[in-house]
């Protein structure tokens, strides 16, 4: 090799790494770093949170929560109409919305998406309990045919399970899978985006869709690339090579929030923290044990300690973003000398119980160790039992725990999502009511507020339910947790939806500098 | 003949080895308590949505008839489908293997370069200063934990100097060259893409190195025990004797005999890198299958573990093939027998 073609290398190895001190991107792009990549971005499939940032960019659905609002307002749909049985709904789709080939989202849409949905069978499926059949009346009318009044019908058609694709996408079918495998990883939607391109642990790219009949938004590219590691994400915002960063520690948010050019957003969330106390499993089949422990947890003191302040306490099961949330309902605090007094009456003493937790979330282990201590002080030995996830799901969904931490997150907005999932008798185990609780009287009110379209009504009877529900004790209630990232100051127009976790809008979304 | 009579019996063996893996790995997997198709559907389906969910995955058939079925699919090249992103196990594994080959042959040719350098220094100059250094060196290499050493060359050179990359395998700006190998280095080279080749050697510089110092460590200080060795045998001594040149001593005579008990380490270090590189993969957010199979195993995706497994197994006992290759090509007295 000569000298000269030396010298070309040089300069051509300068030119590559000039974009590393030009990494800042562009302003209508915008780079967002997460640790794991999505899983799929199919609708029919997806349950986890980090697909939905993809769904809900490059669909639409019917229905949409209103800006900030748990409540729902038109998207897709322009108007709507229930008969009085609450039992046949029939939506009008608004003129002028294209798919990203241009192609209009009609009635035929709307029943393919949903026929597709049901046939899939997968777990989205599951908000749809009571779908019968979708209708085309024609093609900018639709109507949706239930079994039973379903209270939470319209909310649940805001969900990722309920966008509505492209019908053309079976032109992608393999072996009658319903287009599963190509939709795991593009999209073929309505919404402001369209997946670009996806490099597997890599990065996701969305382009913005040019058919999309809303405000051509003013980010024409979003990244997301996946980094494992949490530095690495950090070091990557206050570089600038990340304008958004999610999964951030606790004391890292903190240590962020003194960079002047990075945002730490910290909002209120309905992600609860709870622990099931299974009700079946002597002694904590008897209320007065579930009380005195209810009575036994600092909760304040994991909340400042273990959450540094970034979560507060639960007042029942709804929590308080939600409606039907009782804020004069009843709340346990830390009393040990009511417990010690209640586990007197009980009668039960030498009590030996077993915390089983996994790694899934970090807060898990240290609630464990915190629980042990305060148990410790009214005479209850609790040992910690660490599993892998799976197995810990396993042994909830089974009931063979004594006492067990779990995560719960509203898939619609609906009090229904935590009153019927943790209470209803025929939902033990897995489905939701994981403490085994069973209370006749409790189950008949939530089926009741289940089934009925009168808010009001069913508001009462919800707090009614919580109010008997929390007497009884049958989870030890901990606490709401805030939702926490990170972002540059430079990205304005973040709207935070607390039903939409690790969902963005995008596609109102902009950055100066 | 005495080659093909070592690499046949290996190949037979190769069978078996696939077989008893995939016995030990499925049998496994199967007992730990958890349920796929939880994972899949959520932790909140309902029964009949997890009845689906496990029809359609086979789950809902006896443990034997799945093994039959999927070994029946392994011997036609299918490794299945994977539960948690519906691809084909085969399309994953071709996804991200390239990216740990190409990071761990990079990071053992670095170690190399390096280690083997500075054992022979350090051997002949024993307890000198140089061997100080070396012995220093090594003992950090092996002893620092990867994902301290990984943030700090993170921190120092792309936040602090913003002079080298610290995540991914190319830049943003640079389009991907089109996928023939699936190793960046190669395919920008055949497509011509030299900005590519440049921002891919960029991206390897950091997790290579961080990858090949703890290797480095181990080669270090073995070459200089077999250097130190070899140095005392006597017809070292007859060559010196002789009036040798010290450089023909050292690199014809001392090197090649000090190198043969280092084949089998070099074997182990191809593995130890492959392993190493789940803790530098995420760190440097590399796109390899360190992540993969560590989420794989998070989620219980059956699929994705065995055909990870399976993979991994063959390319052990290639690995081992090749060291026993090398072995005879440097050391005459094994191919006589």
């Amino acid at each position: 090799m000569n000298g000269s073609k030396w010298k070309s290398i040089g300069v051509a190895l300068l030119l590559a790494s000039t974009p590393l001190s030009g990494a800042i991107a562009a302003q209508d792009v915008l780079v967002l770093a997460r640790a794991e990549d999505p899983p799929t971005a199919d609708p029919g499939v997806e349950i986890s949170n980090s697909g939905y940032t993809l769904i809900y960019a490059a669909y639409e659905r019917l229905v949409a929560y209103k800006g900030a609002s748990t409540e729902v307002g038109p998207e897709l749909a322009e108007s709507w109409t229930a008969d009085d049985a609450g039992l046949v709904w029939t939506f009008k789709i608004a003129n002028g919305h294209k798919f990203d080939d241009g192609s209009p989202v009609d009635a035929a849409a709307v029943k393919f998406s949903f026929d597709r949905l049901m046939k899939l069978k997968a777990g989205p499926s599951d908000a749809f309990p009571v779908l019968k059949e979708v209708e085309v009346v024609d093609p900018q009318t639709v109507r949706f045919h239930l079994t039973a009044p379903f209270a939470p019908f319209i909310s649940t058609l805001a969900v990722s399970g309920a966008a509505i694709i492209n019908p053309k996408v079976m032109a992608h079918e393999k072996d009658g899978d319903m287009a599963k495998a190509w939709l795991a990883e593009h999209s073929a939607g309505s919404g402001p985006y369209r997946i670009a391109s996806w490099e597997r642990n890599q990065s996701i790219v969305l382009d913005s869709n040019e058919h999309y009949a809303g405000a051509k938004p003013a980010l024409k590219q979003v990244v997301i690339r996946i980094v494992g590691d949490v530095s690495a994400r950090r070091l990557q915002l206050t570089n600038g090579d990340a304008d958004i960063i999610e999964q951030i520690p606790l004391d890292q948010a903190e240590a962020l929030q003194k960079d002047a050019s990075v945002v730490v957003e910290s909002n209120p969330s309905m992600y609860v923290n709870y622990i099931y106390m299974n009700n079946r499993q002597p002694p904590l089949d008897d209320p007065k044990v579930r009380q005195a422990i209810s009575y036994a947890v600092d909760y304040q003191g994991i909340i400042d300690g273990i959450m540094l302040g970034q979560a507060k306490q639960m007042r029942g099961a709804v929590p308080s973003g939600m409606w039907g949330h009782d804020p004069q309902g009843f709340q346990y605090t830390y009393d040990i000398e009511k417990a010690k007094a209640l586990l007197a009456e009980s009668g039960k003493s030498n009590i030996h119980l077993t915390y089983t937790f996994s790694q899934a979330d970090p807060a898990w282990e240290p609630v464990g160790l915190a629980l042990q201590a305060s148990l410790a002080e009214i005479g209850i030995k609790l040992d910690l039992q660490s599993v892998a996830d799976t197995t810990k799901r396993e042994l909830a969904a089974n009931g063979k725990f004594d006492l067990a931490p779990g995560a719960w997150t509203p898939d619609f907005a609906d009090p229904y999502m935590f009153m019927n999932y943790w209470f209803d008798a025929d939902k033990m185990g897995g489905p939701g009511n994981r403490s085994f609780y069973s209370n006749s009287k409790v189950t008949d009110l939530v089926r009741e507020a289940g089934s009925i379209v009168d808010e009001a009504k069913r508001k009462t009877l919800y707090v009614e339910a919580q109010k008997l529900s929390t007497e009884d004790a049958p989870y030890l209630y901990i606490m709401e947790k805030n939702d926490i990232f990170a972002r540059r100051a430079a990205v304005k127009g973040y709207v935070y939806n607390p039903m939409l976790i690790q969902v963005y809008n995008f596609g109102t979304m902009s950055k100066t500098e | 003949m005495a080659i093909t009579r070592i690499i046949f019996p290996r190949l037979i063996l190769l069978l078996f080895v696939v077989l008893g893996v995939a016995i030990i790995t499925f049998t496994i997997s199967h007992l730990i308590p958890g349920d796929p198709a939880r994972m899949i559907a959520g932790d909140r389906a309902s029964a009949e949505t997890l009845e689906n969910v496990r029809r359609n995955l086979g789950l809902d058939r006896p443990v034997v008839e799945q093994f039959t079925i999927y070994i029946g699919n392994l011997l036609q090249g299918d490794l299945g489908t994977s539960l948690r992103t519906n691809r084909p196990v085969a399309a994953d594994i071709r996804t991200f293997l390239p990216a740990t080959l190409e990071l761990g042959t990079v990071a053992l040719f670095i170690a190399l370069c390096l280690g083997v350098p500075l054992g022979v220094l350090s051997a002949v100059y024993k307890d000198g200063p140089i061997d100080q250094i070396a012995r220093t060196v090594s003992v950090c290499g092996i002893s620092m934990p990867v994902f301290w050493f990984g943030l700090i060359l993170i921190y120092v050179f792309y936040a602090h100097f913003q002079i080298l990359p610290g995540s991914g395998r190319l830049a943003m700006g640079i389009v991907p060259p089109e996928r023939i190998t699936g190793f960046l280095l190669i395919d920008t080279l055949l497509q011509g893409r030299f900005d590519a080749f440049c921002s891919a050697v960029y991206h390897l510089i950091l997790p290579g190195f961080v990858l090949a110092f703890a290797n480095m460590g181990v080669i270090t200080r073995q070459i200089r025990a077999s250097m130190l060795d070899v140095l005392q045998e006597d017809y070292i001594r007859t060559a010196r004797a002789s009036g040798l040149r010290k450089g023909v001593i050292i690199f014809n005579y001392a090197l090649r005999n000090a190198l043969i008990p280092s084949i089998t380490l070099l074997g182990l270090a191809l593995g130890d890198l492959l392993y190493g590189a789940v803790l530098t993969e995420t760190i440097f957010a590399w796109p390899g299958m360190g992540t993969y199979v560590v989420t794989s195993i998070q989620t219980l995706d059956f699929p994705a573990i065995m055909g990870f497994t399976i993979v991994a197994s063959i390319g052990y006992v290639l690995i081992n093939l090749l060291v026993d290759l090398a072995y005879m090509l440097a050391d005459p007295q094994i191919r006589e027998v």
